[in-house]
């Protein structure tokens, strides 16, 4: 591993830098290896010292323009802590990824105590990070496979009867 | 009594501002009149409104049709504000959630 680089003197020693990183993977991704993404991502975060503070897939949304040929793509959120240098070395394994389109990294904010900075990523969320809603196009043309999401939700069912003339149990009146 | 007044409403209009004969700076460019009042910020009128790139449903307000970021006149924003907009529209648009450039079509 490359030596780590040294902070700058604006940093407080015990203290960390925020940063969020967006990428973008290709449409045509399984959810597996969304998942296996977003592990390697994980464990390079916190291999640095850092603490994943969020993780959100916004889903597949349309691109505003073409990027490598695709005009959709799948966003992935995360939001973490981290010394200097974590951030090229998250970026350097985004971009060695070959579902990876794009990849950005922003800093928020310097000097945060990680104490105060709670993680809201558990075990479920993380791995709900890898099965995003399906998009409307694919609810459109009946690809999406929607008993996954909203499951197998019988009772829900509209009972037309029920409705227009009640049942014969109704409680006293 | 409603007849002086209106005598008096009488007089006072016509030309805008200069009965006395003096040249204000109205007068002068009569065609394009000063926009008045500016409109306040939003951003420092609601302290919980915070700019934020990844919010392309309020960013969308400042750029026109064609994709450009909208001048600080028209859209009122102060100096302040207008520049953390135009830094949160310039990264929305590095992350493809918002357009370079649309092209009338």
């Amino acid at each position: 591993m490359a030596q780590m680089r040294l902070g700058s003197s604006r940093d407080i020693p015990g203290r960390k830098r925020e940063y969020e990183t967006i990428y973008i993977l290709r449409p045509d991704i399984t959810n597996e290896a969304v998942g296996l993404v977003n592990t390697k991502i994980r464990g390079v975060i916190e291999a640095g010292g850092g603490s994943l503070l969020k993780v959100e897939n916004w889903g597949k949304r349309k691109l505003a323009y073409e990027v490598q040929k695709q005009m959709k793509g799948m966003y992935l959120f995360f939001s973490y802590l981290g010394t200097a240098g974590l951030v090229e070395e998250v970026e350097r394994n985004l971009r060695l990824t070959d579902s990876v389109i794009r990849t950005y990294s922003v800093k928020m904010a310097e000097n945060v105590d990680p104490a105060t900075r709670t993680s809201d990523v558990t075990e479920e969320s993380f791995a709900k990070a890898a099965t995003p809603r399906p998009d409307e196009e694919e609810i459109a043309t009946g690809q999406a496979n929607l008993r996954a999401v909203f499951g197998d939700d019988d009772e829900g069912a509209f009972d037309f009867e029920e409705a227009v003339f009640g049942s014969d149990d109704d409680g006293p009146v | 009594m409603s007849m002086e007044r209106d005598e008096r409403i009488a007089r006072s209009t016509g030309t805008g501002g200069s009965a006395t004969g003096v040249a204000t700076g109205d007068d002068r460019g009569d065609k394009k009149r000063s926009v008045g009042r500016r409109k306040p910020c939003k951003f420092c009128a609601d302290e919980n409104l915070k700019i934020d790139y990844k919010d392309q449903a309020l960013l969308k307000y400042f750029i026109t049709d064609r994709g450009k970021l909208v001048p600080r006149r028209i859209s009122g924003n102060c100096a302040k504000h207008q520049r953390e907009i135009a830094v949160a529209v310039q990264r929305a648009r590095m992350i493809a959630l918002m357009p370079f450039a649309v092209t009338g079509e």
